[in-house]
């Protein structure tokens, strides 16, 4: 699945793109399958924007994107959730756990959708993750680092040829970012998707193909 | 995992915030609405099946009037002028209100009823014949042919009042029950001194629609023919069957004419109308309800998706499908929609038996089982809650 950008600009932040050169921003740019892009931005200059932007979750803005043949203007809602489902998967920033719900129940939501991991897989995932005693708890009663975890496993749950991350490791220390990175190349390098990751600071999580300013 | 697992999951984000008292009470509000809607139908039908002597109800044939010739001061004595010629009879049914018009035939010829000698009862009598259409209680033997020795009889429960009450006890003759007669055979001969016949009479029921002893016509053309060769039998009574007696075009046609009825009919068909136009009330208000019914259980619905906003949204971002989580809310919603209506139609059906039981104390007759309007409002009304509560459901979801 090819991603292309072309001469796409946010609504609300049209005024503040054309004060400075930004990479992505009313550029015709092109990601190419498999391909590990990041995209660093600081705060404010629409990195969360971007990906919701890909990910169907925002439309306000011009130019086109284009997630191979589907234009995301012009998407339906059922093709957007088989999308979603099954070619693009997301962590995002705030996380976005259902709070009644325990930590694995919440991996069980998004699992069960697409059923391709088995349930011990991805409870195998969460402990990887040293969330193994957290299983049962509620999401709500878990610390921001614990729910991001979740969130990461979460969004291995799927087939996909797309992972986005929008500062997907900004409540971990440094422990937990490497066993997260290597759980999620190794589950990307299964699915031989591509990632987009974007973040603050400059970093070699992964092995990028391109960085880009945003 | 198991899907049953993933359906409670999705039970728990969706409806978890519905409130099973808010549930209950909306059903509640829709089974209410439902079954009034249902007993209205069913009112109204079961007065319809009464009011047209439809399952042989013989005590409401209110829509069957008599209509004879009035006799007076100048017809009194010329029999012919009180008889009714085929212009008269093709008139009459074009009349207004006149939905049909049956002869009443009567017998030229003289017939004697004697009881067995134990009783010693004797009497000189006049026998009718009507068309089958127009009988209110018409048993399955009700033929004869010639050469037949037995002769059905319907008698008007009229009559067996008059002697109950009056005959029999100035005369000090024993009181009958209308099986006792039915269990008596008694003479019938017919025909003059010279040349008579007779036959064995059976009273194989009673009239309330009409006062008269009733033959079948049959046997009152073969004694016309045989006994009454050449002697004018056209009719003086008729009997019509009126879609409204109390209307007032049709008073003033048999006014204008000088034909005469019962008009406690007219008075009872009056009283017909206000309880038509009573239950189409209560029809109307059945409707109300159940629109108000409708709209609370919609309302309930809007308000469980629109408090399961968070996790709707949510679980549309993760890649369920608008479609689905339709799909999944249509099979929690609908099955208690069906649930209630077939709910709603058990009480028609347990009010109907009831109803059987109070018409039958009252000698009236009704369908153990409610009529197929009930069946069809039944039917209709559980097409048009799927209709509205999923249509409900659809626009709530889309709006996310």
């Amino acid at each position: 699945m090819r991603l292309s950008l072309e001469q796409v600009v946010p609504i609300p932040l049209r005024d503040k793109i054309n004060a400075y050169n930004s990479w992505v921003w009313n550029q015709k740019v092109t990601f190419n399958e498999g391909e590990h892009i990041f995209i660093q931005a600081p705060s404010g200059t629409g990195k969360t924007t971007l990906v919701h932007m890909l990910y169907g979750l925002r439309r306000d803005y011009t130019g086109m994107i284009h997630w191979s043949a589907y234009k995301m203007s012009d998407i339906d809602r059922e093709q957007l959730s088989q999308i979603r489902a099954s070619y693009i998967s997301v962590i995002f920033q705030d996380m976005r756990l259902f709070p009644e719900l325990t930590a694995y129940e919440n991996l069980e939501i998004k699992r069960s959708l697409t059923n391709v991991v088995q349930e011990h897989e991805a409870i195998k995932m969460l402990e990887r993750l040293g969330l193994k005693d957290k299983l049962n708890a509620r999401a709500a009663t878990l610390s921001y680092g614990e729910q991001q975890r979740v969130a990461i496993v979460r969004a291995l749950l799927q087939p996909f040829s797309w992972l986005l991350m929008d500062e997907p490791f900004s409540h971990l220390d440094n422990a937990n970012i490497q066993k997260a990175v290597a759980l999620i190349k190794e589950v990307v390098e299964m699915n031989r998707a591509g990632i987009i990751m974007a973040d603050l600071e400059d970093n070699n999580y992964f092995t990028y193909s391109r960085k880009l300013l945003l | 995992m198991k899907q049953d697992k993933k359906k409670k999951l999705l039970t728990r984000l969706l409806l978890g915030n519905a409130g099973s008292g808010r549930l209950i009470a909306a059903l509640a509000a829709l089974c209410i609405g439902t079954t009034l809607l249902l007993l209205s139908v069913m009112i109204w039908w079961n007065f319809t099946e009464l009011l047209e002597g439809k399952h042989d109800n013989d005590s409401l044939g209110s829509t069957f009037l008599t209509v004879s010739k009035t006799v007076t001061n100048e017809n009194m004595g010329r029999p012919q002028l009180t008889l009714f010629n085929y212009t008269e009879i093709d008139a009459l049914r074009n009349a207004p209100q006149v939905q049909d018009v049956g002869v009443l035939t009567s017998n030229r010829f003289p017939v004697f009823a004697t009881l067995n000698s134990t009783i010693g009862f004797s009497t000189e009598m006049f026998l009718e014949a009507v068309p089958d259409a127009f009988m209110d209680k018409k048993p399955q033997d009700w033929h004869w042919e010639p050469g037949n020795p037995q002769v059905p009889l319907i008698v008007s429960s009229e009559f067996l009042s008059l002697y109950n009450y009056g005959f029999a006890l100035s005369q000090g003759l024993p009181q009958l029950s209308q099986q006792s007669i039915q269990s008596l055979a008694f003479d019938l001969k017919v025909g003059g001194a010279n040349h008579s016949e007779t036959y064995t009479g059976h009273v194989v029921g009673f009239s309330d629609r009409i006062s008269s002893v009733l033959v079948p016509e049959d046997f009152i053309k073969y004694g016309n023919e045989r006994y009454a060769p050449g002697v004018n039998t056209a009719p003086s009574r008729l009997i019509v069957k009126v879609k409204d007696p109390s209307a007032n075009e049709f008073v003033k046609y048999l006014q204008d004419r000088n034909y005469t009825t019962n008009t406690e009919q007219l008075r009872w068909n009056k009283l017909r109308a206000v309880v038509q136009a009573v239950t189409a009330a209560t029809g109307l208000l059945a409707l109300l309800l159940m629109g108000i019914g409708t709209l609370v259980f919609i309302l309930f619905v809007e308000l469980t998706i629109a408090r399961a906003q968070r996790s709707l949204t949510l679980l549309l971002e993760l890649g369920y499908g608008p479609h689905f989580i339709s799909m999944f809310m249509l099979r929690r919603f609908l099955p208690l929609v069906f649930g209630t209506v077939i709910l709603s139609a058990g009480l028609a059906v347990i009010a109907q038996m009831w109803a059987a039981g109070w018409a039958g104390s009252l000698n009236l007759a009704l369908a153990a089982v409610p009529g197929w309007p009930v069946w069809a409002a039944a039917g209709l009304s559980i097409v048009l809650l799927f209709a509205f509560v999923s249509r409900a459901i659809i626009v709530a979801i889309k709006r996310h």
